[in-house]
């Protein structure tokens, strides 16, 4: 690892590790609200299929996780949870905010309990915008973000010091 | 059957009758029970009973209504703030709403069925198996100090209904020994559905109205023109 962090990896090395961990995503499910039926959609039928685009959407744990996909409402009580979990993903992590309601509090933009955009708390890389959004576009964000994984500066992202631009889609 | 069948009522259904014994009964029997406690009532034949008691006979209602008149099925305990909202109708707001907004005049409040003397009023509602029968039960908590009695000690579920009821509007219910939030986080301050708590995104942002609605189809297409934003 300390080739990676160092910036001194060939580019044709870097170019390898990013394909491999492009296609090994794997990610785990911050199902809040009605969101969390696309992304069941998404993820568990065979319609979709996202292990074909090599998403793994089962780990046992924030801690083996590359990608968290945070769908639903998201409302103050929640928010230590889901910042916790943050946490415990090691790095490089990347999040996917799914639905108007995390984006940004959605319908309930005015309401007492709700936080207005989950990138208050965590720092977002694609928002998928929707009420809610459906299978094809969750998907669309994550080949988003793959494309972006790809092309990136293992030894910036390795350090945190490259976030860059969320995707927004749409 | 058919033979039994000596006159046939044409009635329509719509014409509910003028009386209601079945509710009436159930009344009388409150009254009995609960005496000058019952503060007003109110039956819509073929509908329901609003029955307003007492603040200090609410615990006792409660024993009465479930042991006396067989009322077994709990509900819901909520409760309601009268009070006009000091920020207007937001979706009607064409400006913004001034801070701190103005205080409504508590006389402008216009309590529901069986009347009103304060701004927070206690509603419940339990209803007895077997029949269609169902009591919406009522009482006034006072503006500076709202308290009631606990219901726990005769329908266990209301506790949960309870605690809302605590944590929303701010009502103290005596003997209920958990009263801690059950919706909100534990450090939340206020009480939401107050009608004077501020939303503050509305107090930053004035409700912008609907922007974008596609008209009915059949509707003149020039109608909806003018809400493009």
């Amino acid at each position: 690892m300390g080739l990676v962090e160092s910036g001194k990896m060939p580019k044709p090395l870097t170019k390898l590790l990013n394909l491999s961990r492009k296609y090994s995503v794997w990610c785990y499910q911050w199902g809040l609200a009605c969101c969390a039926i696309e992304m069941g959609a998404a993820f568990a039928s065979p319609r979709y299929d996202v292990m074909r685009l090599g998403v793994i959407p089962f780990p046992a744990s924030p801690r083996q996780a590359d990608l968290v996909i945070i769908s639903g409402t998201v409302t103050d009580k929640i928010v230590p949870s889901i910042r916790r979990l943050y946490e415990q993903m090691p790095d490089p992590k990347y999040v996917i905010s799914m639905g108007s309601c995390t984006n940004t509090g959605g319908p309930y933009w005015d309401s007492y309990s709700v936080t207005k955009g989950v990138d208050q708390i965590v720092p977002v890389d694609v928002y998928v915008p929707g009420c809610p959004p459906r299978p094809e576009a969750l998907i669309e964000g994550i080949v988003l973000l793959q494309e972006r994984i790809q092309n990136e500066d293992m030894a910036a992202r390795w350090k945190g010091e490259q976030h860059g631009e969320p995707i927004v889609l749409g | 059957m058919a033979d039994d069948a000596t006159t046939t009522d044409d009635a329509p259904v719509e014409d509910a009758p003028a009386t209601d014994e079945g509710r009436e009964a159930v009344l009388a029997e409150l009254t009995e029970h609960l005496g000058d406690a019952v503060v007003d009532s109110l039956i819509k034949p073929g509908l329901g009973l609003w029955v307003r008691v007492a603040n200090e006979a609410w615990s006792e209602t409660a024993e009465v209504v479930r042991h006396k008149a067989g009322f077994r099925f709990f509900d819901f305990i909520s409760a309601v703030d009268w009070l006009p909202s000091p920020y207007g109708r937001y979706e009607d707001a064409t400006v913004d709403v001034p801070w701190p907004p103005p205080m409504p005049d508590r006389s402008q409040a216009v309590p529901g069925y069986t009347g009103g003397d304060t701004r927070l009023q206690v509603l419940a509602s339990v209803a007895k198996p077997g029949t269609d029968l169902r009591i919406h039960l009522k009482a006034d908590v006072a503006d500076d100090d709202p308290r009631i009695g606990t219901w726990i000690r005769t329908y266990a579920g209301a506790a949960w209904h309870e605690r809302e009821a605590h944590e929303m509007f701010g009502i103290t219910f005596e003997g209920n020994p958990d009263l801690r939030h059950i919706y909100l986080p534990t450090e939340f301050e206020g009480h939401p559905l107050r009608k004077e708590f501020p939303l503050l995104a509305r107090v930053v942002k004035p409700w912008p109205g609907i922007v974008d609605v596609e008209p009915m189809p059949g509707e003149d297409e020039a109608e909806g023109e003018g809400d493009e934003g």
